[in-house]
């Protein structure tokens, strides 16, 4: 029998889990012990609701509702000079949480300070774009929606960017496997050739060690090279020895068709 | 004038070489291949650096050109991704014949390290490849020898090959 | 006679009919000046570009996904892949953030410290040079990138000395780096340093500085202003260029740059040229940090590993003595070291702007989550404004300017 695997996160998982091990935790500071930071925090809760607001390896980390992304980033913008968005994405919580967590990262060049605000949507919930606000977001909501289909509303142009317009599926979803569906792996033969070569083609091979003795396509053994395409699998022909090297060969390459000479033990010792 | 005359019949002062049309066709072919540029990642670094001051590929008579209509050889240096694969078929029908192609790097030849959903296994399954050349990022003297390699390849056929052969695998 | 294919010709997001006079072309995305494979579908009103959008992901290899599915010391020579000029930024960028995960940053040694500022500013200078090269070859200057390739060759060769290769080097490890200096290796890399600072003064600059052509194609061309920069999150010297001093050397300093005697060079003009003065001005500033590193290394310990056990695996020679290191190793290489739970973003100054790594740990051996904040993405971005209004002649030279890689856009 198939060992079962969950079909909701098919990415590699430990093999090995020791069962008394305890997972550290980061260590989360209150934002009320650094002064830039604290200041920061009461003026955003005076205006916001923040579910939780933590410090956590030297950044301020907020949550934020997901309604109204575009009115704290756009306080934090105007008020409190986090004017650079300097990344924002998603990470897939489908399978524990049902939704999405995604995180904008922002930078005060005049505080030296950088803010993560994060919020959490469900799975068919859309999010505003902050594109009016920070023009870098245009890429970046364009490259969630690739990634993981998060609707972004009122983006100019919200279309695939990195994955090909006709592409089926979102790479980084957990349950999307990192060799690609079905689709993934026939794609550039569908699209040059057609349906119908996949015979002719074939399968990709994704093992990495993978040798066939009788594919004459893609492997040759040394010292018995046949030409390409060669059916050898009944009796192999025999090829006359094939002159690899002109002009006395190349250096440290040995010419496999020398008749090698076995050397005894004496001779073996006196090289 | 007298003295500028040439003698003929002198010892093997004959400006005449026999040969087999087969051999001197090849010849030309072999000693002019005109590269297309194809850089597609890493490699295509090493590819550049190649024909750049330290290992000046001009000495091979191997020029880059950025018309495929122009070039014979494709050197697919990178990354082949599912994306860019069918550019890579349009170029590769764009060439005129006689053409070959030089696989530079590990994931042209099998997808390299990227065994992924995004990465092409091998540029093969697409353009029929001459000549597999292996590592990340090989070296620019590696590019050198498998464009030796070619040379000796393009030597070894007749001039006129059919390349139905190769073409078979593709529809 | 070769067999045809189901290719149709490829109109996609092109539309034809249009009343205006305005022509569609096609830019990329196998071009020779496109710095890779950018695809550029410019709408022009006769030399004018009007519209401009740019199309990525010809690049695209999986690297986040594949990140998912590796233990952390698996992925890091996947990183060397993505901004391929300079490998060695990508492989610290990484390695730090890690570190900064783990909470080890602080136990790096010292000597691994030194080397590994070395091997940043000395891709930094090869970085820059390869800049130079294409962009001087984009603009038309044949001889500059011959010149300039030249001495990227002898920067090559001190990093092939130090680890094996010349342009994937995975040459820094998590908690440290795995070999120490050859011998000898510091007096090449100060021969190595004046001849880059004669190259730049007398060769780059005495070509190009005062260059009716360069001056012509440069000046006045890709202007970023203040509010442009700001909206697109741009870093490093395109940052610079527009009149921000802001460097994350030296405002949120890691590694050894605290102690560091450098300046930042900015410049107001805006334009690709300032772009280019700033470009020299810091090659010559890694000049200077490299020379004050070379005495640093000698006084250094020469420890090169963090020794965090729970994490980083022992040295060779406790592996080979010690029953317990050999077993630790052996657990660490096979199953991975597992992080605490948490986030971390970590974000270093690469030769083309801020790359930052934002790692999501679940308490897993893999992470559940790694983003990479490249600069080229939003910089490649920046071209959507950027180009309208200009000259379809400045198209190229804009897209030079910008700096550009394509593994690092699409990852
Ligand atoms: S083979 Fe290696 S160096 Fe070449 S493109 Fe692939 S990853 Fe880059």
């Amino acid at each position: 029998m198939r060992p079962y695997r969950p079909k909701d996160n098919v990415q590699k998982k430990a093999y090995y889990n020791d069962r008394f091990y305890v997972t550290p935790q980061i260590p989360k500071d209150d934002p009320a012990s650094d002064e830039v930071y604290s200041k920061d925090i009461e003026k955003l809760q005076s205006k916001f609701s923040i579910s939780e607001s933590y410090i956590q390896r030297g950044e301020l980390v907020i949550y934020i509702d997901p309604d109204s992304n575009v009115e704290v980033l756009e306080f934090l913008k105007d008020e409190l000079d986090y004017s650079f968005l300097m990344e924002m994405s998603a990470v897939d919580f489908l399978a524990q949480r049902e939704g999405f967590e995604i995180f904008y990262e922002l930078l005060s060049l005049s505080k030296r300070k950088r803010i993560r605000v994060k919020t959490f949507i469900k799975e068919n919930q859309a999010i505003e774009s902050v594109q009016h606000l920070f023009r870098s977001a245009n890429f970046a909501e364009r490259e969630m929606f690739d990634m993981f289909g998060i609707q972004v509303n009122n983006h100019p142009y919200l279309k695939r960017i990195l994955m090909p317009d006709d592409w089926e599926g979102y790479p980084l979803r957990k349950t999307y496997p990192l060799q690609g569906d079905e689709f993934a792996q026939w794609y550039e033969v569908d699209k040059i050739f057609g349906k119908e070569a996949r015979d002719i083609v074939g399968p990709e091979i994704r093992d990495s060690a993978h040798i066939d003795r009788y594919d004459t396509e893609r492997f040759a053994r040394l010292g018995h090279e046949v030409p390409r395409g060669t059916d050898i699998s009944k009796d192999e022909p025999d090829t006359d020895n094939h002159e690899f090297q002109e002009e006395g060969g190349v250096f440290l390459i040995k010419d496999l068709n020398k008749p090698q000479k076995v050397l005894s033990e004496k001779e073996r010792r006196e090289r | 004038m007298a003295q500028h005359q040439v003698n003929y019949g002198q010892d093997a002062g004959l400006p005449v070489a026999l040969t087999t049309i087969d051999k001197i066709v090849n010849w030309g072919r072999s000693n002019s291949l005109w590269v297309l540029t194809y850089g597609l990642a890493c490699c295509g670094i090493e590819m550049m650096a190649s024909g750049a001051s330290r290992y000046d590929f001009d000495r091979f008579g191997t020029i880059f050109r950025a018309s495929p209509r122009q070039a014979e050889v494709m050197v697919i240096a990178g990354t082949l991704t599912k994306k860019h694969a069918e550019f890579i078929r349009r170029l590769y029908d764009q060439m005129a014949e006689p053409k070959w192609v030089i696989s530079m790097g590990s994931c042209a030849n099998t997808g390299g390290m990227f065994n992924t959903y995004a990465t092409v296994q091998g540029a093969d399954r697409v353009v029929p490849v001459d000549i597999y050349l292996p590592g990340c990022a090989p070296r620019p003297e590696t590019l050198q020898y498998a464009v030796m390699m070619l040379q000796k390849k393009i030597r070894r056929e007749p001039a006129n090959r059919n390349r139905n052969l190769k073409q078979k695998r593709f529809v | 006679m070769q067999q045809t294919n189901r290719l149709r010709p490829f109109f996609e997001n092109l539309t034809f009919d249009r009343d205006d006079n305005h022509m569609v072309i096609n830019f990329g995305p196998q071009h020779p000046s496109a710095h890779g494979q950018l695809r550029l579908i410019l709408e022009l009103d006769g030399e004018e570009v009007v519209k401009a959008n740019p199309d990525i992901g010809y690049l695209h290899r999986g690297m986040e996904k594949m990140a998912e599915n590796m233990i952390y010391n698996e992925f890091l020579p996947t990183t060397d892949r993505m901004d391929y000029i300079a490998s060695s930024s990508n492989n610290y960028g990484f390695a730090l953030a890690v570190e900064k995960l783990l909470g080890i940053e602080d136990k790096v040694p010292r000597r691994a410290k030194v080397i590994r500022t070395m091997l940043l500013e000395l891709n930094r200078i090869i970085s820059h040079q390869f800049w130079l090269a294409t962009h001087a070859l984009d603009v038309g200057a044949m001889s500059v990138f011959l010149y300039a390739f030249r001495e990227r060759e002898w920067g090559l060769d001190l990093i092939e000395d130090y680890c094996g290769a010349r342009l994937t080097h995975s040459a820094i490890r998590i908690g440290g780096v795995p070999l120490d200096l050859p011998e000898g290796w510091t007096d090449n890399l100060a021969k190595y340093l004046d001849k880059v600072e004669r190259a730049v003064k007398e060769d780059y600059e005495a070509l190009l500085d005062e260059n009716r052509i360069w001056k012509m194609r440069l000046e006045n061309v890709g202007i970023i202003d203040k509010e442009m920069a700001r909206s697109w999150a741009v870093s490093g010297i395109m940052l610079r260029g527009s009149g921000f001093e802001w460097d994350l050397r030296k405002e949120m300093p890691y590694e050894l740059y605290e102690e560091l005697d450098f300046d930042i060079p900015i410049s107001d003009k805006m334009d690709s040229y300032g772009r280019y003065k700033l470009y020299m001005e810091e090659i010559r500033q890694s000049v200077r940090i490299l020379r004050q590193l070379i005495p640093m290394y000698h006084e250094s310990e020469p420890q090169l590993m963090a020794n965090v056990p729970q994490y980083i695996s022992p040295t060779k020679e406790e592996q080979m003595t010690q029953n317990y290191s050999l077993m630790q190793h052996f657990v660490l290489v096979t199953q991975g070291m597992r992080p605490p739970v948490g986030e971390v973003y970590v974000a270093t100054e690469s030769p083309k702007g801020e790359l930052g790594f934002y790692i999501n740990s679940q308490g897993e051996p893999y992470p559940y989550r790694l983003k990479i904040r490249a600069p080229s993405f939003f910089h490649t971005g920046i071209l959507q404004d950027l180009l309208v209004g200009c000259q379809l002649a400045d198209v190229v030279t804009i897209i030079g300017s910008t700096n550009i890689v394509f593994g690092e856009v699409d990852r």
